[in-house]
């Protein structure tokens, strides 16, 4: 029994603490987490007692697993935190642990007894060694660095400082969990959302959320309503803040991409207070991935990528269903795995980013999509830091500057034209028909260069509702007056709408397909309006501008679906957008067409 | 030798003159410098590479901007030019060299799939 640390049970049990206790394990019991991760209940002797209630951090999870904790080894406990339940019981949770002397090389040692609070004044009253202020936390600077993926900032070994309020100690992020009730952390903001509305059948609030970070790990923290007008002014990205009192509850990974197993909610009772001494907290985690290896990621995975902004987009506004306008800028961004990505910025950070001097780019946190072969959207909880005072960013810089410019490098998202970056699946007509776009559930759309070889021109126009936004058909009542079944409602007058079948060709194929107002206005290079007078007044003029539009080529934006009319199923080709040829963009994507086939 | 409009020109730029001394070709640059004489001038092809054209008559137009131009290579790798043409770029659509210079080393790197000079071997 020499070895083990005689007394250190009680000692931890009755949260005075100690340093480094040589323990025994004597048992470890698995426990389902429900939804959450399963943690590990260990049973650990001081040779003189036994205690029950260790349990090991989610973050060791793996010693369990991996059979490196089993009953019988030798432990010595790096580092702990006691904490004390509502009932009264105290739990330890195991934060570092090392195994001394593996079990095979040893049996049960002593004749442990479990301890229970009563036993305190025992027989043998174990002398505590190091008798330590009870609210003093037990990490203070050894090993908190064993969980750092990523330290930004400097690590100044210095004390932590005094909470403010001096009730609960510091505790590092990483220990947080919900056993746990009083505790203070002390982390900088990362990131601070906006306040999003909701409003559904069970009511309607506000919320924010932001990411702390601190030498041990990071914690995404969510505040509703309340604590949204309490707080939202006050948090400050950047800044370092002592946080206590909050709720913590098994992470939604659906949402979030912060390392934590845990995510935080402030409720009326958490505290939230500046803190200025604040240069030892480090700035933010990132754990970037190489943009080579975006490919091997599975779509919505989100990850942290940094990059050389090697190219910008024009800012686009586009109008969403919710009919929200939202603008949005494409950059791409290259590192040293010499690939380029499309990244897509939105809102405020689309509009202000400035890509001049091709600066480096760091997102936290984007979102991997798959559209035009991979791409990255940074969404509301992403980060962008622009030229970020860290290593990656210095090194990307050297490499760049060096060897990187004169790089062609490779983009995993397709070469797309001006705008519509992330959209365009470019696909020959043969490619279309041969790769049965539009026989899935969902529509598929995809672009091609075509050229017209065919207008309708019968039926192309159609006398439509004259309301602002109803392009519903009339019927003429034949007294002068129009219906509308939709507006219920009879006009006097009415507007004329496209409708134009079209035959398009291209190297490989040919494709009937429809086109709408302003597809079709496109097209013909006449608006619906001065159509329709012409079929009405001047015949002749109207085939001219159908002859006219024969053989012109555009980039056509298209939209197949396989639908059903009388049990007979055909592809229906609906062109969503028509643009002229933009020869540059064209001839780029054909050379990178060509190399990638020679390249095979 | 049949006139220089009726053998082919393949398309070159100036790392490739030295493979096609005596031969005709088509070169489009940009115009650098013209001489006093108005007899020569050089141009600058997407790599950043400058070549020199010699004229048999003197220029009668202000020369600047993208310019393709058909000629014999000399032993020296000049371009003796037999015409050329300017390139107008005011349709706001301006000419990327570079990407014409991309272009030009598709032609040159797949032979087989564009087999223009056949007949000048010939």
């Amino acid at each position: 029994m020499a070895s083990l640390s005689t007394g250190a049970i009680e000692a931890l049990a009755n949260g005075s603490g100690w340093s480094e206790a040589v323990l025994q394990l004597l048992n470890i019991r698995k426990i389902d987490g429900g939804s959450g991760p399963s943690r590990f209940r260990v049973m650990m002797s001081d040779g003189r007692h036994t205690l029950s209630s260790f349990m090991l951090s989610t973050q060791l999870n793996y010693m369990a697993e991996e059979n490196l904790l089993v009953p019988n080894c030798v432990c010595v406990l790096k580092r702990q935190v006691t904490n004390v339940l509502k009932d009264g019981r105290r739990v330890v949770i195991i934060l570092e642990i090392d195994v001394i002397k593996p079990a095979d090389a040893s049996d049960k040692i002593g004749d442990p007894i479990p301890y229970s609070d009563g036993q305190s004044k025992g027989p043998q009253p174990a002398p505590v060694p190091e008798s330590r202020p009870p609210l003093q936390p037990q990490n203070r600077n050894e090993g908190v660095d064993t969980n750092l993926k990523r330290n930004f900032a400097k690590k100044i070994p210095s004390a932590l400082p005094d909470t403010p309020g001096g009730s609960s100690k510091i505790v590092p992020i990483a220990s947080l969990n919900p056993y746990q009730s009083k505790w203070t952390i002390r982390g900088r903001v990362t990131n601070k959302s906006s306040v999003r509305t909701w409003s559904n059948a069970r009511g309607e609030g506000k919320l924010f959320s932001m990411e702390i970070v601190d030498e041990s790990g990071e914690i995404r923290v969510t505040c509703f309503n309340q604590e949204v007008d309490k707080f939202f002014s006050l948090i400050e990205v950047g800044k370092v803040y002592y946080v206590s009192k909050g709720s913590l509850k098994i992470a939604n990974k659906q949402y979030t991409s912060v390392k934590n197993d845990y995510e935080m909610t402030l409720n009326g009772e958490s505290t939230v207070i500046p803190c200025e001494d604040s240069c030892d907290v480090p700035m933010m985690q990132c754990d970037f991935v190489s943009i080579g290896d975006l490919e091997n990621r599975e779509k919505d995975a989100i990850v942290d990528v940094i990059g050389v902004c090697k190219s910008v987009d024009e800012l686009t506004r586009l109008t969403t269903k919710a009919n929200r306008e939202v603008s949005k800028r494409a950059l791409s961004l290259m590192d040293m795995s010499g690939k380029l990505v499309t990244v897509t910025l939105w809102g405020e950070e689309a509009e202000k980013f400035d890509g001049s001097g091709q600066p480096i780019v760091a997102i936290k946190a984007a979102k991997l999509s798959d559209f035009g072969g991979r791409s990255l959207s940074a969404s509301f909880s992403s980060t962008m830091m622009i030229n970020p005072d860290i290593p990656e960013a210095y090194k990307l810089r050297g490499w760049f500057d060096k060897e990187g410019h004169a790089m062609e490098g490779q983009s995993l998202t397709e070469v797309r034209g001006a705008g519509r970056s992330l959209l365009e699946n470019w696909k020959s007509l043969a490619d279309v028909k041969s790769e049965h776009l539009g026989h899935g559930d969902k529509a598929d759309y995809y672009s091609c260069i075509a050229t017209i070889v065919f207008l309708r021109k019968e039926n192309c126009l159609y006398q439509a509702c004259p309301s602002q936004d109803c392009n519903k058909k009339v019927v003429d009542q034949q007294n002068g007056m129009f219906r509308c079944e939709k507006c219920d409602k009879e006009f006097p007058n009415f507007k004329y709408r496209l409708i134009l079948s079209a035959n398009i060709a291209d190297h490989a194929d040919n494709q009937w397909v429809t086109c709408f107002q302003d597809s079709a206005e496109a097209i013909l290079g006449q608006n619906a309006a001065y159509l329709g007078q012409l079929k009405d007044s001047n015949e002749s003029a109207f085939d001219e501008i159908f002859q006219q539009a024969n053989f012109n080529t555009f980039i056509f934006r298209n939209r197949v679906k396989l639908e059903t009319y009388n049990d007979e199923s055909r592809i229906k080709a609906t062109v969503m957008e028509v643009k002229p040829v933009d020869h540059r963009d064209y001839s780029k994507r054909l050379i990178m067409n060509i190399r990638s086939m020679g390249a095979k | 030798m049949a006139g220089i409009l009726d053998v082919p020109k393949p398309r070159i730029n100036c790392s490739m003159l030295s493979q096609f001394i005596s031969r005709a070709i088509c070169f489009v640059g940009r115009v650098e410098k013209v001489h006093p004489t108005g007899k020569m001038f050089t141009v600058m092809d997407g790599e950043g590479k400058t070549a020199t054209v010699e004229l048999n008559e003197p220029l009668e137009e202000e020369l600047s901007g993208i310019v393709e131009v058909i000629g014999m290579v000399s032993n020296k790798g000049e371009i003796m030019a037999s015409t050329y043409n300017l390139l107008r770029e005011d349709k706001g659509i301006p000419f990327d060299l570079e990407l014409y210079n991309e272009a030009l080393k598709v032609i040159h790197d797949f032979p087989q799939h564009y087999p223009f000079q056949v007949a000048a071997s010939g």
